[in-house]
């Protein structure tokens, strides 16, 4: 027994560690931490009593989320909400570290090997995994879930995954060898699908488009099993006993689908909901709820502004059929480089994170995030709020205000008609109210050096006909699961350059690009220190460039409440260790 | 009767194969096509979504998209018939074309609506799913409507030009204007937050072990049904009060007044019954838009209705769900329109139905 007597404005950590004895036969070596603030004056003696305390069993988590999960197979989802839920059965040949976002030995492979050209990789899985009904989880289920993303009968966005897979071999249950065509030093990625459980399916892959287990997976190899789904009200999974790396503590976890914003953080605070998404102006309220905490992190994302270097009204793929790249018909005005760094000049990023994200950002100066610590390049400059250089930039590029109207036209401006006025149409997504302030702001901004911006917020659908059709000026959008590696050759390789599908959307063509994005992925050995140099050169090209305006990287909150110890969130999983929590009380 | 009733559903046909065309043209012209907007990732390669249109039949010419999803026959170019012969699907080759015809076994015109291309789930079972929580939340919104809006319609006729006449008038005017999503936030925060008497949405308290509780579900049903009763309480409330003016001014009231009965009867027995007449023709239609389910409203209860699942079929471009919907829909509203009728030749002997 220990007797204490708090001083005022102490703080007290009192670390108790007991040997408890237990029910079970094994003893648990259990580590209790309490952190008293004494805020007051206060006569009181708190008397801590070393009672052994096993982790408690029981308690539900109760996730919001504004939008439904689709489909609960892994290789036809396409949308976040459906991997939220689905990710609880089905087990992934590779882990990733919570915190880092590093590939690691975590799921079912072990260790793995590469051959000396970095074609040929050997995976060697874990031994005694299994299924909740008790067969086991092998190698064949790998081979089955790869190979049905290639068959013909099966419709599914992953078609891609496969595309650099020369042949997926098993010699045994317990080794994968994957062979691929050429290397890709992101090329692992392809590999992190969800294994569909092959005993469920019919061998030919004729049912997996129908099955019931698309809808109520009847077995998993992760902490929960499926329990029940009601289509945009909950999804009730329930703990798995037989989970290998040992039955959560807890009993269940549910997915319940709330909207409205402001509801969900309405649940949030009556205990309704135990985690949501919060956007920055729910903080305050949270902040202040004793029963709430909050977890702030980067987000592998960031929000930009799209500039359009080909001709909106005669959009043209970035190369031909042969390969050769194509001169582009020039954006009447964004295709000019000055006015690009004009536009990069003239907003004031530090008023935008502070007062449109409500300082939940940070500033990017090029296309890497800085948590891609070693392809970051921190040397490149951030583009510095100064509109007297924009509008200095604007003169030269042949863009003046000549008959005093507070518009500039063209006087000796590179790709337009002499006296065309400096005007633009500047989009975004209907409802997303951060963007909508964005855009109200970067219009007044970019007006009082001389541009005229017509700003629209228009729904999403029809955004991203416009985006992919490359029929726009500039758009306000952002990326998001950008994931741990920095190549991100879709947004600036003129391979991906193709109105109406590809996301090199703004026609951005620069062959020295091309070759460093090309060179970086293909590497012999992928090593992070031999990737680095072309990351670190393409992010200067890029910052010169200006094919997107950097607005700012995504911080993400996430409101949860104290029901729960345990709880150890990292920015790339929140849930990784759930099966460890317990109930606090 | 009965061929007033063949005849009508016979001028249904027609009128329906109509909005099937109309609305194919409309959910196919929206700026968007549901692969881009679907598959908006970088990830997904446009070999991928070219792989994907062909297997969904997108690559089509629209009448010939329009033949599958109403006849469930699709023709193509060429003999693919290994390619397609899928499933339920049958396919022969006619060699003299050069084209493939498959039965897919599906069309509107076989009552089957498609697949939905989110959920990969037939569309007539989604909105068969759908059914429960619409009615539930509709028929209660329908009823209190009806129950606060009709009596208050005609005590403000009774009381005409009163205080209360003046309230309910105003408060009428109010109900319609108030934004239901900004009301329905008010009511959160002040019964569900603040109050912690009733919760804040959905349509059960959610829990592992899901039992049907009528108390708690009745609980859950109070607020939506509130913000959903309350426009029609006070369309009701006018429509009531004008009727009720118009029939106490004719010569049978008088006639009952005369004889010395009760200003309860006269009004309540006599008035009442044949002001309700008219409020037939516009409930026909309100009981189909209560099955259309209210966006709003479900959006903001997180009510798992008809609404919500047709805003976001429309929203990720989920043409075949978006289509049912609307196919469902218009049929409701034509079986809607043709109960009032009915209903209004027997309440109303005047009206002869011909």
């Amino acid at each position: 027994m220990y007797a204490h007597r708090f001083t005022p404005l102490a703080v007290l950590t009192i670390l108790v560690v007991v040997l408890a004895a237990c029910v079970q036969p094994t003893p648990i070596v259990e580590t209790v931490r309490e952190t008293v603030v004494v805020t007051q004056e206060v006569e009181k003696v708190v008397v801590v009593t070393p009672t052994p305390v096993p982790p408690k069993r029981g308690g539900v988590w109760v996730e919001g989320s504004s939008a439904d999960a689709s489909i609960l197979n892994p290789i036809l989802a396409s949308d976040s909400a459906s991997f939220d839920v689905l990710s609880w059965f089905y087990p992934s040949l590779i882990g990733q570290d919570p915190f880092s976002g590093a590939v690691v030995p975590t799921e079912m492979a072990e260790r793995w090997e590469v051959s000396e050209d970095g074609l040929v990789w050997t995976f060697y899985l874990r031994d005694g995994v299994q299924w909740s009904d008790g067969t086991p989880v092998t190698a064949q289920d790998f081979k089955f879930t790869y190979d049905a993303i290639a068959s013909d009968l099966v419709e599914t966005p992953r078609k891609s995954n496969v595309e650099l897979i020369e042949s997926i071999e098993i010699p045994d249950d317990r080794t994968v060898v994957v062979t691929f065509k050429s290397v890709k030093c992101d090329g692992l990625t392809d590999l992190g699908l969800g294994w569909l459980p092959r005993h469920k399916f019919a061998e030919d892959f004729s049912d997996i488009m129908t099955s019931p287990e698309n809808e109520a997976p009847s077995v998993s190899a992760g902490p929960f099993v499926f329990k029940e789904w009601v289509r945009d009200d909950r999804a009730t999974v329930v703990r798995n006993e037989t989970y290998w790396k040992g039955a959560p503590f807890m009993d269940g976890w549910i997915y319940k689908i709330v909207p409205d914003p402001g509801a969900r953080l309405a649940q949030l605070q009556t205990g309704e909901l135990d985690m949501i998404g919060l956007q920055p102006e729910q903080l305050t309220t949270v902040e202040l709820d004793p029963n709430l905490n909050i977890y702030k992190f980067k987000d592998d994302g960031y929000s930009y502004i799209a500039l359009n270097m080909g001709n909106p009204e005669n959009p043209m793929p970035g190369r031909d059929e042969e390969g050769n790249i194509v001169e582009q018909d020039p954006h009447p005005i964004l295709s000019d480089k000055l006015v690009r760094q004009a536009i990069a000049h003239a907003l004031d990023y530090d008023t935008i994170i502070s007062k449109v994200y409500l300082g939940q950002g940070y500033r990017m100066a090029s296309n890497v995030l800085p948590a891609v610590e070693w392809a970051y390049d921190p040397t490149v400059p951030f583009y510095p709020y100064e509109p007297e250089t924009a509008q200095a930039l604007l003169d030269e590029a042949g863009w003046t205000d000549s008959d005093g109207d507070g518009v500039r036209e063209c006087n000796g401006c590179a790709t337009a008609e002499e006296g065309t006025p400096l005007e633009l149409t500047l989009i975004t997504n209907a409802g997303n109210t951060t963007r909508e302030d964005l855009g109200a702001l970067v219009q007044d901004q970019l007006n009082e050096i001389g541009f005229q911006i017509n700003f629209e917020a228009i729904e999403f659908g029809t955004l991203v006909q416009q985006l992919l059709g490359q029929t726009f000026d500039m758009v306000i959008i952002g990326w998001t699961g950008l994931g741990s590696d920095p190549n991100d050759d879709a947004f600036w390789h003129t391979r991906f350059d193709t109105p109406g599908s590809g996301f090199n959307f703004v026609s951005y063509s620069n062959p020295k690009v091309d070759e460093l994005l090309e060179q970086g992925v293909s590497v012999p050995g992928c090593a992070p220190e031999d990737r680095a140099p072309y990351y670190k050169e393409i992010q200067q090209i890029i910052h010169e460039d200006v094919p997107y305006v950097f607005v700012t990287g995504t911080v993400a909150n996430i409101g949860y409440s104290k029901k729960f110890n345990g709880v150890n969130p990292g920015p790339w999983s929140f849930y990784w260790n759930i099966e460890k929590w317990s109930l606090a009380e | 009767m009965t061929r007033y009733v063949l005849r009508r559903l016979l001028q249904a046909i027609p009128t329906l194969i109509g909005i099937s065309i109309i609305s194919f043209i409309l959910v196919n012209s929206t700026p968007g096509d549901p692969i881009a907007v679907r598959y908006f990732d970088p990830n997904i390669t446009e070999e991928t979504k070219a792989i994907l249109r062909r297997q969904l039949g997108l690559d089509q010419p629209l009448y010939l998209q329009y033949l599958n999803w109403f006849a469930g026959i699709s023709l193509r170019r060429g003999d693919v018939v290994e390619e397609f012969a899928v499933g339920q699907t049958t396919c022969t080759y006619l060699a003299w074309l050069d084209t493939t015809l498959c039965d897919t076994q599906g069309g509107i015109l076989r009552g089957n609506l498609g697949t939905s291309l989110s959920t990969k789930q037939p569309v007539w079972d989604r909105l068969l799913e759908r059914m429960p929580a619409t009615l539930e939340l509709g028929l209660a919104a329908l009823l209190v409507s009806l129950l606060v809006g009709v009596p208050l319609g005609v005590l403000s006729a009774v009381y005409q030009g009163s205080w209360f006449d003046n309230t309910v008038r105003v408060l009428a005017v109010v109900g319609n204007a108030l934004p239901a999503f900004w009301f329905a936030l008010m009511l959160i925060f002040l019964f569900g937050v603040v109050l912690g008497w009733l919760p804040t949405g959905g349509r059960q308290t959610v829990s592992l072990e899901m039992r049907f509780d009528p108390v708690d579900r009745l609980q859950h049903l109070i607020l939506p049904t509130v913000i959903l009763a309350l426009g029609p309480i006070a369309t009701y409330s006018r429509f009531m009060r004008t009727e009720t003016l118009e029939v106490i001014r004719t010569d049978y009231v008088r006639t009952a007044k005369a004889k010395g009965l009760s200003p309860f009867s006269v009004w309540f027995v006599h008035a009442l019954r044949n002001a309700m007449i008219p409020l037939l023709t516009i409930l026909g239609p309100a009981i189909t838009g209560l099955l259309s389910g209210a966006v709003v409203t479900e959006t903001v209860f997180a009510w798992p209705g008809m609404g919500r699942l047709t805003l976001n079929a429309a929203f990720q471009r989920d043409y075949p769900m978006v289509l049912g919907a609307v196919m469902f829909f218009s049929a409701l509203t034509i079986l809607g329109n043709l109960l009032s009728d009915i209903f209004y030749g027997i309440v109303d002997p005047r009206v002869r139905l011909s």
